[in-house]
């Protein structure tokens, strides 16, 4: 494993008020470690999605700073932007495949636009892609495709380049309840191997089943922060 | 542990673009989605069709008409009558002094004996006129000088100098006055015809223009999301605009090909129609003489549209 363990992302006094003057996060103070296993729990309009937009710099916050690696995010120029996005593999409830792409090519994608040599392309994302148990299916459009599996491509997908950390908001959102524990089981193996994860959810068994530190929001707050963590409305 | 060991992860690095390895893979992703989306591109590929269709048609109408009017223009002329003293040799220097005048295209020389020759042919099945002629005895008519105008609005200006005092003791008469009024009467029509073919051409490019637009635009809405996964995975602007730039021009070739050939079968088919009333003009070897600058226009306009929309519609979702 990583011998040093430091932070990955620091969330410094952070607000988001939306146009209208909607307080999506109101003083946020957050320290996440690299190689931590998160769960971040909360009703609906908690501001899960918006805390974790970000993290992967879709939001700006409106006061405050949010580090990545130390680095602060406002301060990447919109040019650079895609190079802090290819650290950060991301994860849907609504997956966000491209449906003209096979589950193959979706998974390219995310190798071409990094600039990828053709060889690497051809030997890495059919490994992956058997490893989350597709291999079999990687030349199927997504709409051939199960929930699970789909899920399952954009999980592979995000791994692809090896990102320090995937953030996952609400990756079981759509999916029945084999299925959102293959997909768990896999975050936990991703996390095994050293990768950050941050999974937003509001299914409870999910959680549990995680066992590891549980952050809950609430109203844009933070309300409680459990290193040994439960699901639990403080 | 050991499946991190099996995969041997890409080292990538990415301050390092390959412009080559970005260039043949959006142009591939622009193709795949050119075929991928079937009936969207179809749809955006027959508007601009039409569009390109009727621009190409308002061209071949404007030039032939334009060439109509030249061949209609070439035959008014006026004609300046001089008293039977005058010599031939004062009648070349005046010809000397108009040809020299920036209006004046061509004079050229009538002697007395030619246009009783002209007149004589001319009325050969009129007895009567040829009775007439006989008995007056002679020629009475007049040496002239029959002068060509570079514009028919320069007649007025030609006539009145001709008319002037200068030449008062040389000229007997001018005939502008009798061509006065078909020479007005065609100048009408002439820059008529002109403003028509330009406001028609003008308007149905504007309309084109907004239709290929909007139908773009649409195509593209259709991948709003698509851009946001692409922005997601951390493509870089160009690498998401390329594709659909490169659809875009796709979308303008495929469509000037198609627009060409409707062209070439409606001038075959109205081609024949024209030639019976107008001999000297024939739309099908004119399509062939244009051919290169008719394709060339159709292709410009086509892939101009598709890409300026499409890099305007791409602009709105990239977020710049």
């Amino acid at each position: 494993m990583e011998e040093e363990i430091k932070t990955i992302v620091r969330i410094e006094g952070v607000t988001k008020v939306f146009n209208g003057g909607y307080a999506a996060l109101d003083g946020i103070d957050l320290e996440i470690q690299n190689g931590e296993f998160i769960s971040l729990v909360g009703q609906s309009g908690a501001g899960k999605s918006t805390l974790l937009k970000l993290i992967y710099a879709e939001e700006m916050p409106t006061e405050g700073k949010v580090y990545f690696n130390e680095k602060d995010l406002s301060e990447i120029s919109r040019r650079k932007l895609p190079y802090h996005r290819r650290n950060i593999g991301t994860v849907f409830q609504d997956f966000k495949l491209l449906p003209q792409k096979t589950a193959y090519e979706n998974v390219a994608y995310a190798l071409e636009v990094c600039g990828a040599p053709k060889e690497d392309i051809l030997e890495d994302v059919p490994q992956i892609l058997d490893i989350v148990g597709l291999g079999e299916k990687m030349h199927k459009f997504p709409r051939e495709l199960s929930g699970g599996e789909q899920q399952k491509v954009v999980l592979a997908r995000a791994l692809i380049h090896k990102p320090l950390m995937i953030v996952a908001d609400e990756p079981t959102g759509n999916l029945d309840p084999v299925s959102s524990v293959e997909i768990v089981q896999l975050l936990l193996k991703i996390n095994n191997l050293g990768t950050t994860v941050i999974l937003a959810s509001h299914d409870r068994d999910i959680v549990n089943k995680a066992a590891k530190r549980v952050i809950v929001l609430e109203k844009g707050k933070v309300i409680c922060d459990d290193a040994k963590g439960k699901y639990k409305i403080c | 542990m050991t499946q991190r060991e099996n995969i041997k992860f890409v080292k990538i690095n990415l301050s390092k673009k390959n412009m080559f390895l970005v260039i043949a893979r959006t142009f591939r992703g622009g193709m795949n989605n050119f075929w991928r989306n079937g009936w969207l591109s179809v749809a955006a590929v027959s508007v601009l069709v039409l569009s390109l269709y009727i621009i190409g048609v308002m061209l071949v109408v404007t030039v032939t008409t334009n060439g109509i009017l030249k061949n209609i223009q070439e035959k008014v002329n006026i004609s300046v009558y001089f008293k039977p003293d005058v010599s031939e040799d004062r009648i070349n220097q005046i010809k000397v002094q108009l040809e020299e005048s920036t209006e004046v295209k061509s004079a050229e020389f009538v002697s007395k004996e030619k246009a009783l020759e002209d007149f004589k042919r001319n009325n050969a099945n009129e007895p009567v006129i040829m009775q007439s002629l006989e008995e007056i005895g002679g020629n009475p008519l007049l040496s002239s000088l029959v002068i060509k105008a570079n514009e028919p609005s320069q007649y007025e200006t030609i006539s009145s100098f001709v008319s002037g005092d200068s030449f008062k003791e040389d000229v007997s008469r001018v005939n502008y006055g009798k061509n006065k009024e078909i020479i007005n009467k065609l100048n009408g029509i002439i820059s008529e015809i002109k403003r028509i073919g330009l406001v028609l051409v003008a308007v149905f490019s504007a309309i084109a223009i907004l239709i290929i637009f909007n139908t773009i635009r649409i195509a593209i809405y259709t991948h709003k999301q698509e851009i946001e996964v692409m922005r997601l995975v951390g493509s870089s602007n160009m690498f998401i605009r390329l594709p659909f730039i490169f659809e875009g021009v796709v979308y303008g070739i495929v469509a000037s090909l198609v627009s060409m050939l409707l062209l070439f079968v409606t001038l075959k088919f109205l081609s024949p129609y024209l030639t019976r009333v107008i001999p000297t003009e024939n739309l099908l070897s004119f399509y062939f003489s244009r051919f290169g600058i008719l394709i060339l226009i159709q292709t410009a306009f086509g892939v101009f549209l598709g890409v300026v929309s499409s890099v305007i519609a791409v602009r709105k979702y990239l977020r710049i």
